[in-house]
C-alpha cells in the first residue's frame, strides 16, 4: 500500500474539517444563546450554490463568499424570526430551513447542475514550512481559510469564555431569565448569535463548493456534512478549541472511502463503506449519552426552549 | 414593540377559534404559492401560466389526480409517521430511512413468501414485513432515546443516509438476494404475482396509478386517529407529552411511551415502503430515493397540525404539487422539479409563524402623542 495516500488522506481529512469547522462553530454560537438550528445542510447547501452562481456569473471569489454568507443571514434570520420572534418550535424550523434550503439550491443550481467550479480556492505557499515530512503536506499545505478558521476557532473561544458578551451569550443559553433579571435582551442576544452563526454555516459551504466541490450537485455537495456538524457540536460538548478535533476525526471518516476507491482497495463494496461516517458518528453521540459522558457534556440547559418574560 | 407610531402587542388568546385551524394552514399555502412565484419569476417563468399547469397535471385532470393518490398513498404513512412522533415530542427525521427499509422488507416477504400464498394473505404479509423492517430501522435510535436520552433527530437523521447506502448496495454493489438475476441491468428483482394489486381504474378502460393501498392507508389514519383518542394509550401520550413529569408522577412508564412511539413512527414509514412494492413497483426500486416522501412527511405532519385525519389532506395537497411539478419539468417551458420542495418548505415556514397567530391575538393601538 502507498503511504503517500494515507499522508493525502490526512490532509484530505484536515481540509474537509474546514467546512465542519464553520458549520459546528456556527450551531455552537447559535445553540449557546439557547437557540437550536438544525437547519445546518440547508445553510451549507444554499452557500454552496450562491457561491457557485455569482463565481460563475462574476468570477470573483470574495464577491462570491460575500454574498454566499449574506444568503445565510438571510435564512438564519427567518429562523430567528421564527423562533426567537415568534416563538415557534426550533426543532421544525429548522427542518423546514432544511426542507425549503435543499429545494431551493436544487431549484437555483438547475441550470449549473454538473458544471465545474467557476473558481476555485488555491493552496497558499508557506515556503519551507511545506517541506517538512509528515507535516508539511498534512498541515501546511491548506489554503488561507483553513487557517483563518483555525484562527476563528480561537477567537471564539475567547469569546464565549473569556469577554462580557460571551459570558452573557451563555447565560442567554443556561438561564435566560437571569439576563433579563440583570436588564441584558435575551432576544437580542439570540437573534444576534443566530444570525451569525447562520452566516458562518454559508460561509462553510461556499468554502466548501470552490476548495472541495469539483462541481455543483445538489444531493452529492454536501451529503449530510451540515448533519455530521450537528453531531459534532455535541462531540465538543459546545466549546470550540474541542471542535477541531472532532472536525478532523469526522473529517478523517468522510475522507477514507474516497482513499479507498481511488486505491483500489476493496474490502467492503464501497456502498458499505459510505456508510462509515455515519455509523461512526451515530457510534460517538451513543457513547457521549452514556450518563458519565453527558455530566462532563454541558449542554446549554434552555437550549431549544423560547424565553417569554411574562411566564417566568 | 411601537411601529410607525403604533404600538403592536401580542395577547395569549385563552380560546382559540377553531375556525384558525383551517385558516391558518390555508393562509399558509397561500403565501407560500407567493413566493414561490417570486422565484418563478425570478428565473424567467410565468408564475400564473406554471401555476395552471400545475394544478392541471396536479389536481384536476384525471390522470393527474390519479397520479396524484398514488404518490399520497406512502406520503400518508410516512405523514403519520411523523404526527405520531412529533405529538409526542420525539422528533424523529428518519422516515425516509424507515420508508426505504419498509421496501426492502416488503420485497424481501414477496420474493420469499409471496409466492406460495393466496393473494389475500400475501399482500399484507408483505405489509406487515414492511412495517417490521421500518420498525427494525428506529429501534437502536428508539432504544437508545428511551435509555440514554440520545438525541432522536440526528440518530435517526444519520440512518437515512445509512439507508440509501443500503438500498443503493442491494441494486448496484451486490448480485444478492434483492438483485433482478435475469438481466445484468442493474434493478431489482419483481415480487411474486400474488404480492402485487392492481391499480383502480375509476370505473374507466385507462389504467391510472392510484392503487387500493391509498384505502388502507386513509383507514390507517382514521383508525390512529379514533385509538389515539380513545384509548389508553393515546392517553398516556398525550400527558407525557404535555409534561412529563406529570406523566411520571402519574406512575406512567417513560422508557416504554417513547421506544413504543418511536417504533410504531417506524412501522408506520415501513408500511409506505411496502405499498410501494405492493402498488406500482413490485421490486426494490432507487427510484424512491428520488422523491424524499419522508421529508415530505414531516411537512405533512407540520401542516395538518399533528392531526392524523388532516395528515390525509395534506398529503393529497402536498402529492399534487409534486406530480404537477413532474409534468412541468417535462412541459415546453421545463421548470426545475425542485420548485415543489420550495414550496413545500415554504409552506411549513409559514404555518410555523401562523401558529402564533393561533396563539395570540395581534392588537394594534394608535400611541397617544404625549403632551406636554
Amino acid at each position: 500500500m502507498n503511504s503517500n495516500i494515507w499522508l493525502l488522506t490526512f490532509a484530505d481529512a484536515i481540509s474537509i474539517a474546514t467546512t465542519l469547522i464553520l458549520a459546528s462553530l456556527g450551531a455552537m454560537i447559535t445553540e449557546r444563546s439557547g437557540v437550536i438550528n438544525l437547519g445546518v445542510e440547508g445553510m451549507l447547501l444554499m452557500g454552496a450554490v450562491t457561491a457557485f452562481l455569482v463565481g460563475d456569473a462574476s468570477g470573483n471569489l470574495w464577491l462570491a463568499l460575500l454574498i454566499a454568507t449574506l444568503v445565510g443571514v438571510a435564512l438564519s434570520t427567518v429562523h430567528a424570526a421564527l423562533t426567537v420572534g415568534l416563538r415557534a418550535n426550533q426543532i421544525v424550523s429548522g427542518l423546514a430551513m432544511v426542507i425549503f434550503a435543499t429545494g431551493l439550491s436544487q431549484f437555483i443550481g438547475k441550470p449549473v447542475e454538473g458544471d465545474p467550479r467557476p473558481v476555485q480556492i488555491e493552496p497558499i505557499d508557506l515556503g519551507g514550512l511545506s517541506g517538512i515530512p509528515f507535516f508539511g503536506p498534512v498541515v501546511f499545505g491548506h489554503d488561507i481559510f483553513t487557517y483563518l478558521t483555525w484562527a476563528l476557532v480561537a477567537a471564539a473561544s475567547f469569546y464565549i469564555h473569556r469577554t462580557r458578551p460571551g459570558l452573557l451569550l451563555r447565560a442567554a443559553g443556561d438561564a435566560p431569565a437571569t439576563v433579563d433579571a440583570q436588564g441584558g435582551s435575551v432576544a437580542r442576544i439570540r437573534w444576534v448569535h443566530t444570525i451569525a452563526g447562520g452566516a458562518l454555516m454559508a460561509f462553510g459551504g461556499a468554502w466548501y463548493m470552490f476548495a472541495r466541490g469539483a462541481a455543483w450537485n445538489q444531493a452529492a455537495t454536501t451529503n449530510g456534512i451540515g448533519w455530521i456538524a450537528l453531531a459534532l457540536v455535541v462531540f465538543a460538548s459546545w466549546r470550540p478549541l474541542r471542535a477541531i478535533g472532532g472536525a478532523v476525526l469526522f473529517g478523517f471518516t468522510l475522507q477514507v472511502p474516497f482513499t479507498l476507491q481511488a486505491e483500489q482497495i476493496r474490502i467492503l463494496p464501497p456502498t458499505i463503506v459510505a456508510m462509515f461516517p455515519y455509523l461512526v458518528t451515530l457510534a460517538v453521540l451513543v457513547v457521549l449519552s452514556t450518563p458519565r459522558a453527558r455530566r462532563l457534556l454541558g449542554a446549554p440547559k434552555m437550549l431549544g426552549q423560547p424565553f417569554v418574560r411574562d411566564e417566568r | 414593540m411601537i411601529v410607525l407610531g403604533r404600538r403592536v402587542r401580542l395577547e395569549q388568546r385563552l380560546v382559540q377559534p377553531a375556525s384558525h385551524a383551517v385558516i391558518v394552514p390555508l393562509v399558509s399555502v397561500l403565501f407560500a404559492v407567493i413566493i414561490g412565484g417570486i422565484f418563478l419569476a425570478m428565473t424567467g417563468h410565468s408564475p400564473l401560466r406554471t401555476y395552471g399547469e400545475l394544478l392541471d397535471n396536479g389536481y384536476t385532470s384525471f390522470y393527474g389526480i390519479t397520479d396524484t393518490l398514488g404518490l399520497a398513498t406512502p406520503l400518508i404513512c410516512t405523514g403519520l409517521a411523523a404526527a405520531f412522533a412529533f405529538r409526542m415530542n420525539l422528533y424523529s427525521i428518519g422516515q425516509e430511512g424507515q420508508l426505504y427499509l419498509g421496501m426492502i422488507g416488503g420485497a424481501w416477504a414477496g420474493i420469499a413468501l409471496a409466492g406460495a400464498l393466496p393473494k389475500m394473505i400475501a399482500v399484507p404479509v408483505v405489509l406487515v414485513f414492511g412495517a417490521l423492517a421500518g420498525a427494525a430501522w428506529v429501534a437502536v435510535p428508539a432504544v437508545l432515546r428511551a435509555r440514554l436520552g440520545t438525541s432522536e433527530i440526528v440518530s435517526t437523521l444519520l440512518l437515512n443516509y445509512v439507508a440509501l447506502n443500503l438500498v443503493n448496495y442491494f441494486i448496484f454493489g451486490s448480485a444478492g438476494y434483492f438483485r433482478d438475476p435475469t438481466t445484468s441491468f442493474p434493478q431489482g428483482r419483481p415480487v411474486a404475482e400474488s404480492a402485487r394489486l392492481e391499480p383502480f381504474s375509476f370505473f374507466t378502460e385507462k389504467v391510472t396509478n392510484t392503487y387500493p393501498t391509498f384505502l388502507i392507508s386513509v383507514l390507517l389514519a382514521i383508525v390512529l386517529f379514533w385509538f389515539m383518542r380513545r384509548s389508553n394509550y393515546g392517553y398516556e401520550t398525550a400527558v407525557y407529552a404535555d409534561s412529563p413529569n406529570t406523566a411520571r408522577y402519574a406512575g406512567m412508564n417513560s422508557a416504554w411511551l417513547q421506544s413504543s412511539v418511536l417504533l410504531i413512527s417506524g412501522a408506520l414509514a415501513g408500511v409506505g415502503g411496502a405499498m410501494y412494492i405492493v402498488g406500482p413497483a413490485g421490486k426494490v426500486d432507487p427510484g424512491l430515493m428520488q422523491i424524499g416522501l419522508g421529508y415530505a412527511g414531516i411537512v405533512v405532519a407540520a401542516l395538518a397540525r399533528y392531526n392524523f385525519v388532516a395528515v390525509i389532506l395534506a398529503a393529497v395537497l402536498f402529492a399534487g404539487l409534486r406530480t404537477g411539478g413532474n409534468a412541468l419539468q417535462a412541459s415546453t417551458d421545463p421548470v426545475p422539479i425542485a420548485i415543489a420542495v420550495v414550496l413545500q418548505g415554504a409552506v411549513l415556514l409559514f404555518a410555523l409563524g401562523g401558529e402564533l397567530f393561533r396563539r395570540n391575538k395581534l392588537t394594534v393601538t394608535r400611541v397617544q402623542a404625549a403632551t406636554a
